[in-house]
């Protein structure tokens, strides 16, 4: 029974934990990808702190993190709950939320950037409602850029969002609800002192993926804006990719992603250990 | 129950390492993954790296790649902003593609000097597919060590484009100094069309069109060539004295052209909806077939008379990865590419107003606007590339990012020249 556990495990430490280490060590050097990489030591990561852009990638991430978790999961729970109760056309309404998250982010990205355009959708609809006053190129505007990209980020996610909490609703149990109201509990009440508390699982899931999900967007910023102009859209996922690939600092893009591993583990870890605490106790 | 509390806890906690594992081999895995899936040089097939991804200059290339029997060849065709993005990596990877397309000058050199390149000197001399090549293109196809790392297989100009009907509607003519030209674009902004078109949004790099001729006009083509290599500073009075002339035009930009790649700014140009646009002679692929003899260009105009007169003829052509598996094979294929017929169904093909690097090509059957890109070159007492090629990629990316930033906040010109400098810094001495 050991034996079948080892070639998983083999494949798992070969294809993941070993390139994962490596960039670790890659991070405390200098390399171009051709012959010996030269020891720097922490070189790499005091550059990082030192560079604007990282920073300006760094604050970008923290922004996107918040925006994009925050917006898809309220967009998702609320459309996972108006569109629980089962009524005639509720399964095209579920499958038109859905339907977005069937395109690849890159496709996102490029349907968006045409209803972006000086002359597209976004402008016209604006211009249509009487609000010229706030039509801009919303790509091309350093102050609206990154705003632009997560609103297109989040139409994909939110229907995602939903059928993983109406996959959630759907393990609630309804006569908990139903009790509830007979005692004259009000919708609000019932939602959040009833079906929220039995959603835990779900929001466990939910916020990994989630958190996973907003660390390692790329595509459709890449897609979108190449993460300018001049950097004001730039994630740190666009800005190791830039160093890595573009400028062949192969060293300086592990550091950058070392950062974002580091990221990423220590929230997943906070939040599980929360929630693992909450369910214990 | 504790027992199923434990269990719980231990498979959210696996959950999460998980999830976090992917991310980092998604992260990291791109290092290893991207490099393998670029190549594929098996000695039986080639395979040839493309950047010429406009449909007008693939369908040719691709005709061009079906003549060619000898070897098979895999045309693999990349939209040109990624490959400019990844280029280094495709190089850099462990089966690189065979051949690949890219330009001549400073930009190969750079390549060359990391050790990426094949050395193609033997096609250069004897009876070699490039041994008839003007002297000047050697040079530029030499790299540092004298060793000719390139094969060029056509250039063009760049100019201020228009449309002839149009200017005859506003009843405007084409400016040969640099007060007319400022006349010009008041007159024109004064019909309500915008004067200058430029697109600066997916492809940035347009943005240093201006900067490269601004620079040209006020210090000449030496300067250009130092600057680009280091000797200068970009936050030195010279430079100072091109952004100037830059902030002259920014009012006359069309400001839409921010969202624009250099493709969609042509639009406004042919519908007559923008008056000018300095660009190469490339355009023409890009605009609609009706309105391609309606087009003309002329000199950037003059700033300074005592600066002898530079123009830009970006070349391009092919060059061939160090690593290739078949070494015979490549270059034969570089031959072939390199030789007359090639040359000459591809310019045919590909709608563009190149020009071919073969001498045996005779350019006498080529368009009126051909001919006068000709002259204008020969008329020209220096020729220059352009600042990627003059430089390198790296080093276009910080001109990228400063000029866009100038373009919004013209103001700020002095910090941004600062800050340039010193992006520029890091990238001169990696």
């Amino acid at each position: 029974m050991w034996l079948f556990l080892l070639v998983p495990a083999a494949i798992e430490i070969g294809l993941v934990f070993w390139p994962a280490l490596n960039s670790f060590y890659l991070s405390l050097t200098k390399w171009n990808g051709l012959g010996a990489p030269e020891q720097v030591g922490l070189d790499n990561y005091r550059d990082l702190f030192s560079d604007d852009v990282f920073r300006e990638a760094l604050g970008n991430n923290v922004i996107w993190a918040v925006g994009f978790g925050g917006l898809s999961v309220a967009g998702g729970l609320a459309l996972a709950v108006a569109l629980n109760k089962p009524r005639r056309g509720v399964g095209i309404y579920r499958s038109a939320i859905y339907l977005p998250m069937v395109f690849s982010l890159a496709v996102t990205g490029l349907f968006w950037r045409v209803q972006y355009q000086p002359d597209g959708t976004v402008n016209t609809l604006l211009g249509a409602v009487g609000l010229e006053s706030l039509e801009r190129q919303w790509l091309a505007d350093p102050k609206t850029a990154l705003y632009a990209v997560l609103v297109a980020a989040v139409w994909r996610q939110v229907g995602y969002v939903m059928v993983l909490y109406l996959a959630g609703l759907k393990g609630t149990d309804p006569s908990l609800d139903d009790a509830s109201a007979v005692d004259g509990a009000g919708p609000w009440q019932r939602f959040w002192y009833v079906t929220w508390p039995q959603l835990r699982g779900v929001n466990t899931v939910v916020f990994a993926v989630t958190v996973i999900d907003s660390l390692r967007t790329f595509d459709i910023v890449w897609a979108m804006t190449q993460g300018g102009p001049y950097h004001s859209s730039e994630l740190l996922s666009t800005y190791m990719f830039q160093q890595g690939f573009t400028f062949l600092n192969l060293g300086y893009a592990s550091a950058v992603a070392v950062v974002i591993f580091a990221l990423a583990i220590l929230f997943i870890i906070t939040y599980l250990v929360r929630t693992l605490k909450e369910e214990v106790a | 129950m504790v027992h199923s509390e434990l269990s719980r806890r231990t498979f959210l906690t696996g959950i999460g390492l998980a999830g976090v594992g992917g991310l980092g081999a998604a992260l990291l895995g791109g290092c290893a993954t991207s490099s393998s899936d670029s190549g594929g040089g098996s000695s039986a097939t080639l395979t040839l790296q493309s950047s010429l991804s406009d449909p007008s200059p693939k369908a040719a290339l691709t005709k061009v790649v079906d003549g060619y029997t000898k070897t098979k060849v895999t045309l693999n065709t990349i939209a040109i902003e990624t490959f400019r993005a990844q280029l280094p990596t495709y190089l850099n990877s462990a089966t690189p593609p065979d051949v690949l397309t890219w330009y001549a000058g400073s930009v190969a050199r750079d390549y060359a000097s990391k050790g990426f390149l094949l050395d193609v000197s033997d096609l250069w001399t004897g009876s070699g597919a490039c041994a008839g090549f003007s002297p000047a293109l050697k040079e530029l196809s030499t790299g540092g060590d004298g060793k000719q790392i390139f094969i060029p297989t056509n250039y063009y100009w760049w100019g201020v484009f228009y449309r002839k009907s149009a200017f005859q509607e506003w009843g405007v003519q084409p400016a040969t100094t640099w007060d007319e030209f400022i006349a010009l674009c008041k007159a024109l902004k004064a019909k309500g069309v915008a004067p200058i078109s430029m697109g600066t949004g997916s492809t940035p790099w347009v943005a240093s069109g201006w900067f490269d001729y601004l620079n040209l006009r006020v210090n000449g083509a030496q300067f250009h060539r130092d600057l680009l290599a280091g000797k200068h500073s970009f936050d030195g009075p010279e430079v100072k004295a091109v952004m100037e002339h830059y902030r002259e035009l920014l009012p006359y930009i069309d400001p839409k052209g921010r969202s624009y790649s250099w493709q969609d700014a042509v639009t406004p140009l042919a519908s007559k909806k923008a008056g000018m646009y300095l660009i190469g002679a490339f355009i023409t692929q890009s605009v609609p077939k009706d309105v391609v003899d309606d087009i003309d260009f002329f000199r950037v105009p003059i700033i300074d008379p005592n600066v002898p007169v530079a123009e830009e003829a970006p070349t391009d052509g092919y060059f061939a990865s160090a690593k290739s598996k078949n070494v015979d094979g490549a270059k034969e294929l570089l031959s072939y590419l390199a030789s007359a017929p090639a040359q000459e169904l591809f310019i045919k093909e590909s709608a563009s107003s190149n020009l071919p690097t073969s001498p045996q090509v005779s350019t006498t059957g080529f368009s009126p606007l051909v001919q006068k890109g000709i002259k204008l070159l020969n008329e020209s007492a220096a020729i220059t590339q352009f600042f990627n090629r003059d430089s390198s990629d790296a080093l276009q990316s910080t001109a990228d990012t400063a000029l866009t930033k100038f373009l919004d906040s013209p103001g700020d010109v002095n910090s941004i020249l600062t800050s340039w400098q010193s992006a520029a810094q890091k990238v001169l001495t990696s």
